[in-house]
Order: structure tokens, then C-alpha cells, then sequence
């Protein structure tokens, strides 16, 4: 949680999007920013990048009211892949409520998916983050292409962990916003324990993933201003 | 972020409008705008409180909204959200859609200064925030290093001594081994030679005691004979026993006889008991620990060491009764051997040795050694249980007799030490468990 001010009445959330280099973060942030309607959302702000290559991060960030008039910001951030930026990953995983791991399907990647999610698990405890009790969702990307590892080769490998699995094409624009609203669940179901999200403030679950992805169909909800 | 004079960041921190845009940046262009013909260009915050503001001839804001004025607004968002306002307006005289242009050129010119500040600010703080990382991880492995550098500087440092310690050590435990094994192969050697010895031993002493009865046997018919001689009154032929009597002096063979048998079988006995010594003091029959009549042992190892005893010394014993201590007999009996022997050694005339055994508190004796020798001198009494430590001349001793002792004593879980002035003989005192257990 980057901030939580109850007096002023505003929750900032930290969702990161985490994965090896060239998996598709940004073009998922993308996406969401393409798909998603833009009442609930700014703008997706892309720092530098050298050859279309995240070498910062990428932020979308998210509004909604709770009835309580509580205000949640929920800003998504990507990180770059790239081996040679673990300090950068280390400093946008800080105070993250929720990761999205985002493979890349291409058989030829499992080495790097495998590193890199060993990695995400060693950062988040050097931050301070408990790997086990994170609120965290699979996304294996690029399902659009040829020479990728079967579907059931890897719900098998993942399924002992439990962890939320969503297959996607962020170029096709499919498994995007699945992937986004999974993470939104299970982001509000750890924050709801410690927070009271629901009992406190009047934001149940579903009002929580509805309002930040499809906000025009949530009445009652504030519309943030454009 | 200023945390113990450390810049520190959250990436994603929440920004206001006052962090990402400075007087600097928005005054240029509301004066400008103002130029057009404006009576006042401002930037408000989400409640309409001024931020910055230009207007020609006010100094403050009161007046920035007159009534009636034309008026155009712009929001100003970060990062999606409204964080503020441009204001614009002018007097009836402006035309409303040059105004609503401004406001648009202006806007768009603000908001797009937001967006880059915060961007050049988010790029800023992340760097800041890795570097500072870096540079804590960097003097953390610094700090590893070192002490890493340290504890090997100080390992070759200290190599050389250690390397001398351990030498040291398996010198000395080379030699109690030797010495063990030396102890073991000596005892194992008296043992084989007492059983070897006893048993033609057996049969000189049963001979002798037949040989004995035969003799008697002899003699009685020699006086028979002349007996039967001297009735039958021949003289000349009891002159001539008697000559030949004479010459062969059987009257002091006779007497000699019987001295000679008791000598023999005494002498005989000896040797028994000899071998049987020898055999208990190797305790070669043992268990590891048994329970052990501490006097008996004291009389035994005195009686190995009859040999070695000088005729003028006097050996004077003081054995209490004492209960059977558990302990290891063999290593016991050469603690006594050792410590004996010492006193022979220093004072090889005139020797007088006190032995005393004493019961203390039913739960441990004490066992004195205290001789007439030169006593040990002060400077060197710390030195005396050290291994190779010798004050014989070189050859004569390896210095390992009281070290043997100490450590026969100790493994027993007994303490052993000395009293001594020079000049005024030594004591040695042995003090043992009688449950053969150290006391923790």
C-alpha cells in the first residue's frame, strides 16, 4: 500500500505487472488503457524507453468512491524486465498490494519465465513482501503466437501453487482485462481483511472490480472527472 | 522523503499540483496570456484558492473574480486526476471566443507541463531511489568484505601459532600412546611370562617338598644302618663308616639339610608371589573400570618395586580402611609406580617414604605420597605434570612419569597434587571418588 490516509479519506493501491523481458507488460498496460472505458482511469504515462523497451516503468492508474466516500487509487505499474534492471524492479515492487506475472508463452521463454519468477519471489521478500501470502495472478502472454507450450503442460505445472491462471494475447487484446479483474478480486480480498473494505466503507467486492473496470455500469459509484 | 538524512522515495507516491509545478514554470506564460488583453490569469487549486495568479495593478487575489467579467476555466489534471484549475478573465470588451481559445492554448500548455515534470520527477526519485540502493548494497558487501578480510588476516596471523598448538599436541599425545602401549605390551609381557614361570615353578615347589620327604627317608636309613652296625660290634667296620662320615662330612650336610630345604621353598614361595604381583599390577584380567582395594594395590606396586628399593630405605605404611573405589587398576597402580619410584630416584639414600591412605566424608579418599627427598622448587612445581618435562639428566627419562600419573588420576575423575619446599621433601596427594563418577 503506497498510502492510506484516513483522515483525508484516500487509499493509494500498488498493482505491479512482473514478468522476464519482452513478455508484454507494457502492451497489457496498453491494452487495459485501450479496452477499459476512461472514466475510472488517467492516462497511461510511459517513462523513457530505449527501443520500445520499459527501462523505468509504465503507470495506468484507476479511481473509484467507495459509498463511504472513501477515494481508492489504484495506480498499475509495470516493471522492466530485463535482467541488468533488478534495482528498478526492487523499487517499483515496494509497497506493492497485488502482482500479475506475466510469462511469455513461446517454449523457448520457459527458462526465462522460471528466472524471472525466482526472481520476483527473491525481490518481494527483500522488500519485505511475503511471497506466499501476496495477492498474485499468472498470465501467460502471447498465445497468439507459434511454438508455445501447450495449455495443459502449463495448468499442470501451476497447479499445485493454486495461483489464478489466465492465458492472453495483449496484441489481440484478449485474456487482458480477465487477467486485470482476477487481480483486482484477489487484491480486495487480502485488502478487505485488514481494511475493512466492505463492513467500513460499503465496497463489496464485486462494486470494487466492476467500478475500476467498467465504471459507466456501476450507478451509484462517483464519476471521476475527466 | 527525508528519512536519518537519507533521501527516500515510494515509487508512486502521491503528487499535488505544488510538487509538479513551480512559480517559474506557469508565470511566463500567465503574464504572457495577460498580454492578449486579459485582466487576470490564475492557477487555482481544487477549491478555487489561487496557486498563482497575474493580473495588472492587484497585488492580491481579492478581486479576481469581478462580477460580470468574462470568464474561462481549464482543469488541470495528474496522473488522472482534477488536481486544479486554470482561471482566465477579462472585461466585457474580449471576445468570448479568443478567451475560450486562450483558455485552451493555456490549459493544454499547463497540463502538458504537469505531465512532463511529473514524468522528469517520477525518473528522478526512481533514480535517486536505485542509487541509494546500490550504494547501501554496495557498502553492505563493503562491510562483508572486510570483516571477510579480517578474519583471514588474523587466521594467517595465528596460523603459525596454531600450527605450533596442534604439533604441540600430538607430540604429547603420540607419547602417552607410546606410553599406553608401552604400559599394555609390558603388563601383557609379565602376564604371559608369570603363567610360563608358574607352572614348572609349580612342580619345583611340589618336588622340593618330595624331594624333602625323600631325603628324611635317606637319612633315616643311613642311622639304621649304623645302628645296626654298631650292635653287631664289628669296629673296624664302624671305624671305617665313621672315617668315611668325617670325609664326607655328612654330619653338616645333615644339619644343612634342613636349611636348605626352607631356604629353597622360601625362595620358591617368593617367586609365586612375585609372579602373582606382577600379574595383579598389570591387572591384565580386568574389566576397564572395577572396584579396587586401594591399600592392596599400594602393597602390590610396592612389591614390583622391591628391586628398586634401596636397603636403607624406610617405606612406612598408614593405610586406613577405606572402601573399594571404582577405577581403572592398571592406570592406578602406575600413578603409585610413577610417583615411588620419583621419591627412590631423588633420594636413592636414606629414603623415607610415608604412605597414608585416609576415608573423607564417605564419599572420596585421599592417598598421601610424602618423602625426605630435595623437594621441588617453586619456579618449576607448576611444570611437574607437564608431558616431557624432565629434571633427570638427558636419556634417563622422558618426562612423562608424573603426567602419567596425572593423567591415570584423572581419568578416574580424582585430583592429584603437590606440597613441597625445597629442601623439605615432597607430598604428593591423590584424592579419588569412591563412585568412580566426577562430579559435574
Amino acid at each position: 500500500m503506497i498510502e492510506y490516509d484516513t483522515e483525508a479519506g484516500v487509499m493509494v493501491i500498488k498493482l505491479v505487472y512482473y514478468g522476464p523481458a519482452l513478455s508484454g507488460k507494457t502492451t497489457n498496460l496498453m491494452c487495459l488503457h485501450d479496452l477499459l472505458p476512461c472514466g475510472g482511469r488517467g492516462n497511461l504515462m510511459v517513462l523513457d524507453t530505449a527501443r520500445e523497451r520499459t527501462i523505468y516503468f509504465d503507470l495506468l492508474p484507476f479511481f473509484i468512491t467507495a459509498p463511504s466516500g472513501l477515494r481508492i487509487k489504484v495506480k498499475v505499474f509495470t516493471v522492466p524486465g530485463q535482467v541488468k534492471h533488478d534495482a528498478t524492479r526492487k523499487a517499483v515492487l515496494q509497497r506493492a498490494d497485488g502482482v500479475a506475472f506475466i510469462a511469455d508463452s513461446q517454449v523457448r521463454e520457459n527458462l526465462n519465465n522460471a528466472t524471472s519468477f525466482e526472481n520476483l519471489e527473491q525481490n518481494l521478500a527483500l522488500v519485505g513482501l511475503d511471497p506466499d501470502k501476496l495477492p498474485l495472478v499468472i498470465q501467460y502472454n502471447k498465445r497468439d503466437l507459434p511454438g508455445i507450450t501447450p495449455e495443459d503442460e502449463i495448468r499442470s505445472l501451476w497447479r499445485p501453487s493454486g495461483v489464478p491462471l489466465f492465458f492472453a494475447s495483449a496484441l489481440e487484446g484478449w485474456g487482458v482485462v480477465d487477467t486485470f479483474e482476477c487481480l483486482l478480486r484477489v487484491t480486495y480480498a487480502s485488502l478487505d481483511g485488514r481494511y475493512c473494505l466492505s463492513e467500513s466503507h460499503g465496497l463489496s467486492a464485486q462494486a470494487f472490480t466492476c467500478g475500476l473496470t467498467c465504471p459507466e455500469v456501476s450507478p451509484g459509484l462517483q464519476e471521476s472527472s475527466l | 522523503m527525508t528519512v536519518q538524512g537519507s533521501i527516500s522515495f515510494v515509487v508512486g507516491e502521491e503528487k499535488k499540483l505544488t510538487d509538479v509545478l513551480s512559480e517559474s514554470d506557469v508565470m511566463p506564460l500567465l503574464k504572457s496570456v495577460v498580454g492578449a488583453g486579459l485582466d487576470l490569469a490564475a492557477i487555482v487549486d481544487t477549491a478555487g484558492e489561487p496557486l498563482w495568479f497575474f493580473a495588472p495593478g492587484e497585488t492580491r487575489p481579492g478581486s479576481m473574480l469581478p462580477l460580470g467579467a468574462a470568464q474561462e476555466c481549464r482543469p488541470i489534471m495528474l496522473s488522472g486526476d482534477t488536481v486544479g484549475r486554470v482561471h482566465l478573465s477579462a472585461g466585457g470588451e474580449i471576445d468570448p471566443a479568443l478567451l475560450r481559445f486562450l483558455a485552451r492554448v493555456v490549459g493544454d500548455a499547463v497540463n502538458s507541463m504537469v505531465q512532463t515534470n511529473l514524468k522528469r520527477m517520477m525518473v528522478t526519485e526512481l533514480h535517486t531511489k536505485v542509487v541509494q540502493m546500490s550504494y547501501d548494497e554496495l557498502l553492505e558487501k563493503n562491510r562483508q568484505l572486510s570483516a571477510s578480510e579480517q578474519k583471514y588476516r588474523e587466521l594467517a596471523e595465528h596460523l603459525e601459532v596454531r600450527v605450533q598448538d596442534r604439533t604441540a599436541e600430538l607430540k604429547q599425545a603420540y607419547a602417552r600412546m607410546l606410553q599406553q602401549e608401552k604400559m599394555a605390551s609390558v603388563g601383557q609381557l609379565a602376564a604371559g611370562m608369570a603363567h610360563e614361570i608358574n607352572n614348572p615353578l609349580s612342580f619345583v615347589l611340589s618336588n622340593l617338598k618330595t624331594l624333602e620327604k625323600y631325603v628324611s627317608r635317606f637319612t633315616e636309613l643311613a642311622g639304621f644302618y649304623e645302628e645296626q652296625v654298631a650292635q653287631a660290634g664289628s669296629d673296624a667296620v664302624t671305624r671305617c663308616l665313621q672315617a668315611k662320615r668325617s670325609e664326607l662330612k655328612i654330619d653338616f650336610i645333615l644339619d644343612d639339610l634342613g636349611d636348605l630345604f626352607t631356604q629353597s621353598h622360601a625362595g620358591a614361595e617368593r617367586v609365586k608371589k612375585i609372579l602373582s604381583d606382577l600379574r595383579g599390577f598389570s591387572h591384565i584380567d580386568d574389566a576397564e573400570h572395577s572396584q579396587l582395594d586401594v591399600n592392596a594395590e599400594i602393597e602390590r606396586t610396592l612389591s614390583v618395586l622391591s628391586s628398586e628399593i634401596p636397603g636403607d630405605a624406610e617405606i612406612t605404611r598408614e593405610l586406613a580402611e577405606i572402601p573399594l573405589v571404582v577405577c581403572r587398576g592398571a592406570l592406578l597402580c602406575q600413578a603409585f609406580l610413577n610417583i615411588i619410584r620419583n621419591a627412590i630416584q631423588v633420594k636413592p639414600h636414606g629414603l623415607r617414604l610415608r604412605i597414608r591412605t585416609a576415608l573423607h566424608a564417605n564419599d572420596h579418599i585421599t592417598i598421601v605420597f610424602k618423602d625426605n627427598g630435595p623437594g621441588i622448587a617453586p619456579d618449576i612445581q607448576a611444570r611437574i605434570f607437564e608431558p616431557f618435562f624432565t629434571t633427570h639428566e638427558v636419556g634417563s627419562g622422558m618426562g612423562m612419569g608424573l603426567k602419567v600419573a596425572y593423567d591415570a588420576v584423572t581419568s578416574c575423575c580424582g585430583t592429584i597434587t603437590l606440597s613441597s619446599k625445597e629442601g623439605q621433601g615432597a607430598a604428593f596427594v591423590i584424592t579419588l571418588p569412591i563412585n568412580g563418577r566426577c562430579n559435574e
